[in-house]
C-alpha cells in the first residue's frame, strides 16, 4: 500500500512582468503571463515505511516538489495522494514568534503540525530534552543562536510522530553533535517503518537515510531507484558537468556511459581532477564490503587529471561519517610517490595496502582523493560504499596484532 | 461545493480549536509582550482619541447629544459608538497585513489558512471588547442597566461577523494586490467620518441625505448600541439592516477566501 502516490504531476508558475499584469489578467481575462514549467511529468509511488531522498542541482524543482507534497502549493495538473498525517520541516522554525519563549513556541508549533490537544504537554519535556536548550527554553526565541533555533524546530517536528515526515535541508545546520542526533532520530523513524521524504545536498545523508532516491533535473525525473545508485550517477554527473561545462555542452549520454559509479560516490569539490573509481579489495584482489579485523585491505582508485600543472598528494582515509576520519593516509611524506606537476589527461591507478586492519567494530567508508601540495585541501574526493567489519569476540573499538606467551614458573 | 466551503469556513475555529486557541493567545499577548507598558497601551489610542474628540466636539463645537437621548452627556454618547467602532476599524485596518506577515508560514506549513482572518478579527474584538465592557460596567452603576442590554452581545457578535467577512475578503485580495494596504487605511478614515460617531446624525439637516446613511451598516450598529444602552429600546429598521448584512458579509467573505486560498502559495 503506497503511502505517497504521485501521478503525472505538473507545476507551472505564472510569471508576470509587472505586478499589475496579474490584475489586468483577472479583469480583462486576457493572458499576460509567461508560463514557467517548474515540474513536468513527475510520477512515483512510495511504499509505506520507505524513505525517499530528492536530489538535484539548485533550481531543479526539489523544494517545489516538497511543497506540493506537503500541500502548500497546488499542482497545475496531476494527482498527489497521501495517506496519513504529514509533518513538514520545509523551513525550520517557520511560525516561531521571536518575542515568545521557546516553551510557548512549542505549543503553537506543535498545534500547527497537527498534534492532538492532549499530547503537547506530554511531549513538552521530551522536546526540551532533545533540543538541549535547558535554561534557554524560557527565554524569548529572538535571543537564540541560529543553531538553537534549528534544534528546537527539529525537536518539535520529529517529536510529534507523524506518519510522514517531510524535511528540506534540515540537516545542513546545527553542530556535528546535533546533526548526529538528528540522523539517529531519523534512523529511529525508519526503524519504526515511518515514511520520510528528504531533500538534501548532502549525498552522505541521502545514502544513509533513504531507500529510494529521485534525481530531478530541470523539473523532470532523471532517475529514480535505489538511493546508492542514483546518488552515484548524480555525483558523477555533477563532477563531469562542472569540469566540462566551460569547454563544451553537456553530453549526458556519453557521461552516462562513463558512469560506473554504482560502486561509489563523491563529494563535488574543485574541478581539477576526477576520481573515476574507488574500490576496496582484499589482498587477493576481490572487491569487498565486509572486512575481517586484522586482515589486509587494499584501497584502489583511478585518478584522472583534468588540468595542466596540478601538483598534489594522493590520499585515503577511513571515515566514520562524511566529516569524521578515523585513520588517514597521505603521500606528503612519501618521497617515492610522484607529486606532479601533472598534465591534463594523466591517469593514475593508486593503491594502498593496509596491513592488519585495526578497527574491531563499526562501519566505515573509504575516502580516496587528490589533495594539494600541503595535503590540507582536497582537489577531489570520492567515497566508497559502506565497509562493515565482521564481528569478533572481544570488547573495545580497536584490535591489535598480538601474540601470547604463557609460561608456568 | 459552495455549501461545503461555507461549512468548513464556519467550523474552522471549532475543528481546529487548539490551533485557534494558541494562535489567538499568541497574537493577543504579542501585542504588548515586549513593551513595558503592557496591555495599557492597547487602551491608550482609543482613550486619547476620545479625549481629543471630546475636546474638539463637546468643548469647542459644543455638540450635544440629540434630543431623543435626554440628559446624556455627549462624551458618553460618543464613547458608546466609538469603542465598538474602534474594534471594527482596528480589525479592518490590520486585515491587509494578516496573510502577508504570515507568508513564510503559509508557504511552508500546511494548516487551515482561513484561521488567520478569524484570529485577526477576534483579537481587536477581544481587546476593545474589554474596553467597551468596562464602559458598560460603569454605565450600569449609573442606572442605565435594562433588560434590553441582553441584546448587546448579539449585536456585538453580528458586528463581529460583519467585520470578519470584510477582513477575509481584504486579507485575501491583498495577497494579489498589495496596493490595497494604502487604500484600506484611507477607506477606514473616510468610513469613520461618514459614520455618525463624533456627531449625532440629527445634525444633518437634509432628510434625504440622512436616509442615505442607512446604507452604512456601521451607522446602524452604532445607533443600536446607543439606543440599547441609553434608552433601553431599539429601532427595528437598524436590526433589519444588520442581520442580513452581517450574515451576507460573513458568508460571502468566507466563501471568497476559501475559494482563493489555494492560490496563496503561488503568489506569496
Amino acid at each position: 500500500m503506497p503511502r505517497i502516490t504521485v501521478n503525472n504531476l505538473h507545476k507551472d508558475f505564472k510569471i508576470y512582468e509587472r505586478p499589475q499584469d496579474r490584475l489586468w489578467e483577472i479583469i480583462t481575462r486576457k493572458p499576460r503571463h509567461r508560463l514557467y514549467h517548474v515540474l513536468s511529468d513527475i510520477s512515483f509511488a512510495l511504499p509505506d515505511g520507505q524513505s525517499l531522498g530528492i536530489i538535484g542541482v539548485n533550481g531543479a524543482g526539489k523544494s517545489t516538489l516538497l511543497k506540493l507534497l506537503v500541500g502548500t502549493l497546488q499542482p497545475t495538473s496531476g494527482e498527489i495522494s497521501i495517506e496519513g498525517q504529514v509533518a513538514a520541516l520545509l523551513e525550520l522554525g517557520a511560525g516561531f514568534h521571536p518575542e515568545f519563549t521557546g516553551r510557548k513556541n512549542i505549543y503553537l508549533n506543535a498545534s500547527l503540525l497537527g498534534v492532538p490537544d492532549e499530547n503537547i504537554a506530554e511531549l513538552e519535556n521530551d522536546i526540551i530534552a532533545f533540543s538541549e536548550l535547558d535554561y534557554f527554553i524560557d527565554r524569548p526565541v529572538k535571543t537564540y543562536s541560529s543553531g538553537m533555533f534549528v534544534r528546537l524546530a527539529f525537536s518539535i517536528a520529529t517529536m510529534v510522530r507523524p506518519d510522514i515526515l517531510v524535511i528540506d535541508e534540515a540537516l545542513s545546520v546545527g553542530d556535528m553533535a546535533f546533526q548526529r542526533k538528528c540522523v539517529e532520530r531519523m534512523n529511529q523513524f525508519r526503524a519504526e517503518r515511518k515514511t520520510m521524504v528528504f531533500c538534501s545536498h548532502s549525498m552522505f545523508h541521502i545514502q544513509e537515510l533513504c531507500d529510494i532516491a529521485i534525481w530531478i533535473d530541470q523539473g523532470r525525473i532523471k532517475e529514480i531507484g535505489e538511493s546508492d545508485k542514483v546518488v552515484g550517477h548524480y555525483e558523477d554527473f555533477c563532477n563531469s558537468k562542472k569540469t566540462y561545462n566551460s569547454i563544451r555542452e553537456d553530453l549526458p549520454e556519453e557521461l552516462d556511459k562513463k558512469a560506473e559509479a554504482d560502486e561509489a560516490e563523491a563529494e563535488p569539490t574543485v574541478q581539477d581532477c576526477r576520481i573515476n573509481s574507488l574500490t576496496v579489495k582484499d589482498i587477493h584482489g576481490n572487491t569487498i564490503d565486509e572486512l575481517e579485523p586484522l586482515s589486509s585491505v587494499v584501497m584502489e582508485m583511478e585518478v584522472e587529471v583534468l588540468k595542466d600543472g596540478i601538483e598534489g598528494n594522493f590520499g585515503f582515509a577511513f571515515m566514520k561519517s562524511s566529516e569524521e576520519p578515523h585513520a588517514s593516509f597521505l603521500t606528503t611524506e612519501i618521497d617515492s610517490v610522484e607529486k606532479g606537476p601533472f598534465s591534463k589527461g594523466d591517469r593514475f591507478t593508486v593503491s594502498l595496502t593496509v596491513n592488519n586492519f585495526a578497527m574491531r567494530v563499526g562501519e566505515y567508508y573509504v575516502l580516496g582523493g587528490l589533495a594539494d601540495k600541503s595535503g590540507l585541501l582536497w582537489y577531489e574526493t570520492k567515497f566508497s560504499r559502506q565497509l562493515s567489519i565482521k564481528p569478533t569476540k572481544g570488547v573495545g573499538p580497536i584490535i591489535m596484532d598480538s601474540s601470547w606467551t604463557v609460561r608456568r614458573s | 461545493m459552495f455549501l461545503s466551503l461555507i461549512r468548513e469556513w464556519a467550523l474552522t475555529p471549532v475543528n481546529n480549536y487548539r490551533l485557534f486557541h494558541n494562535f489567538t493567545r499568541q497574537d493577543f499577548f504579542a501585542q504588548f509582550t515586549a513593551s513595558v507598558g503592557g496591555f495599557l497601551w492597547l487602551f491608550l489610542t482609543p482613550i486619547v482619541h476620545i479625549i481629543i474628540y471630546s475636546f474638539v466636539f463637546a468643548y469647542i463645537f459644543q455638540v450635544r447629544a440629540p434630543a431623543g437621548f435626554g440628559e446624556t452627556s455627549f462624551v458618553l454618547f460618543m464613547m458608546i459608538g466609538y469603542l465598538p467602532w474602534f474594534a471594527f476599524a482596528d480589525a479592518v485596518g490590520k486585515s491587509t497585513g494578516l496573510l502577508l506577515e504570515k507568508a513564510p508560514l503559509i508557504t511552508k506549513v500546511k494548516f487551515p489558512v482561513q484561521i488567520l482572518p478569524v484570529v485577526g478579527s477576534v483579537i481587536p474584538y477581544l481587546t476593545h471588547g474589554i474596553g467597551f465592557g468596562i464602559l458598560l460596567l460603569y454605565l450600569a452603576t449609573q442606572g442605565y442597566l435594562s433588560v434590553s442590554w441582553l441584546l448587546l452581545p448579539v449585536i456585538f457578535f453580528l458586528q463581529f461577523l460583519f467585520t470578519l467577512g470584510l477582513v477575509a475578503i481584504l486579507s485575501a485580495l491583498c495577497v494579489f494586490l498589495r496596493d490595497l494596504q494604502q487604500l484600506v487605511t484611507l477607506g477606514v478614515t473616510i468610513w469613520f467620518f461618514l459614520t455618525p460617531i463624533i456627531y449625532p446624525i440629527t445634525m444633518i439637516q437634509d432628510e434625504a441625505v440622512r436616509e442615505l446613511f442607512l446604507l452604512n451598516p456601521m451607522h446602524s450598529f452604532v445607533n443600536l448600541y446607543r439606543e440599547i444602552v441609553l434608552l433601553g429600546e431599539i429601532s427595528l429598521i437598524h436590526l433589519y439592516i444588520i442581520v442580513p448584512v452581517s450574515l451576507l458579509s460573513y458568508v460571502i467573505g468566507g466563501w471568497l477566501f476559501m475559494r482563493i486560498r489555494l492560490a496563496f502559495g503561488d503568489v506569496l
